[in-house]
């Protein structure tokens, strides 16, 4: 039974680890979409400009699309397949501190704080980002403030999602840099997925 | 093997595309809601019919981007149950075959051999890769056709078919007691389960 599981594993052409859909084509359009206007935005467009403002909404548009697609998304792209928990990060932290490993087929809890977390900021960035093109807002401290401020936190959590990806791959075993371009987490054979 | 992963990458590149349209979409629903703020912001009392048509517009068009959301929803959960069935249907072949096997009480070294047989390996293939004399291994074959009732390599496939086609063991061909030597005759009788 087991030599011939193995050979049909084999013939499939993966040994050792096998290899599941997990993130649908529009999510990973919509993550290096949203990546790229940060990256424009933050590093290379011209503040006050058109164009800049353009991008903005852009990513806002890319942000609003993914979160009606995480009500009406497949599964694992849907906010019930990571909820915002702080429990549950605590006790991911926990498993982690064990030396436990198994894989979420979803974001992991601490994760999920980190997808949620950028999601806001690019939100609160668009919203301050708009009134200060409004007769209202315009030229107001506060409002520039928050967008400067929010600009800064965007930057610290672009850092910690690297860093929490680089060190998860290490961890866990599984490629998640791949799994965001090709949409399949390649899991090892000897650990569970949740 | 190469069909089925042809018509994964075929639904998968299709799900792409259709990922793609709901962006562009999305951003061309931008480009309208940005244009009657716009609108409203200098806004005179002859404009209003312009301004309902074109938020009539927005509207429409928001609606189709729902729907191709929900279309594209569909297409994936299909994708995964296409997977998750390949993986049962793997799973169940190599009970079907391993229970055959054991049936006929077919050696380990005759076991390799018939399945390099279901494979399509020709004599000389299978000498070379279980590095053997030819003649051995149409020794081996001769003895796995006399154990399994069948007259050679298209009837001993023939068997295999006929399980997967009938749709898998069957609750009342477990109670039949086929003798191996009558398996061959009866092509269409499972095994008693092992």
């Amino acid at each position: 039974m087991h030599a011939i599981n193995e050979n049909m594993r084999t013939a499939g052409g993966r040994s050792g680890a096998r290899s599941i859909a997990v993130w649908d084509p529009l999510v990973r359009l919509i993550h290096w979409g949203v990546a790229l206007t940060i990256l424009l935005n933050g590093a290379i467009v011209e503040e006050e400009s058109n164009l800049h403002e353009w991008i903005g909404y852009t990513a806002v548009t890319l942000v609003a699309v993914r979160l009606v697609w995480g009500l009406i998304g497949p599964a694992p792209a849907r906010f019930s397949a990571f909820p915002p928990s702080i429990a549950a990060a605590v006790r991911h932290i926990a498993t982690i501190m064990r030396g436990e490993k198994h894989v979420h087929l979803s974001h992991n809890p601490v994760g999920a704080l980190m997808v949620y977390n950028l999601w806001a900021t690019v939100l609160v960035m668009g919203v301050t980002g708009y009134m200060m093109t409004t007769t209202a807002f315009f030229g107001v401290d506060w409002v520039e403030n928050v967008h400067e401020i929010a600009f800064n936190w965007l930057m610290l959590s672009v850092v910690l999602h690297v860093g929490g990806v680089v060190y998860d791959t290490w961890r866990s075993g599984v490629p998640l840099l791949p799994a965001m371009i090709h949409g399949r987490k390649k899991v090892p054979d000897d650990i569970e997925t949740i | 093997m190469k069909t089925i992963e042809w018509f994964r990458s075929e639904v998968s590149r299709r799900a792409t595309i259709f990922a793609a349209i709901i962006l562009v979409q999305a951003l061309c629903g931008l480009f309208f809601v940005s244009d009657i703020v716009t609108d409203w912001e200098s806004l005179t009392s002859r404009e209003y019919g312009h301004l309902a048509i074109e938020t009539l517009a927005t509207v429409a068009l928001a609606a189709c981007m729902f729907a191709s959301m929900v279309e594209l929803r569909q297409l994936l959960t299909r994708m995964a149950a296409m997977d998750d069935s390949l993986r049962v249907s793997r799973g169940d072949m190599a009970v079907v075959i391993e229970s055959f096997f054991e049936r006929w009480k077919l050696t380990p070294s005759e076991r390799d051999v018939a399945l390099m047989v279901l494979k399509g390996f020709d004599n000389e293939a299978i000498s070379e890769l279980r590095g053997t004399a030819q003649g051995t291994v149409r020794a081996q074959c001769t003895k796995i056709y006399a154990k399994a009732g069948v007259d050679g390599r298209a009837q001993l496939l023939s068997i295999f078919m006929e399980e997967l086609l009938d749709g898998g063991v069957r609750p009342d061909h477990l109670d039949r007691d086929v003798s191996p030597a009558t398996a061959g005759a009866a092509l269409s009788r499972a095994p008693a389960a092992p």
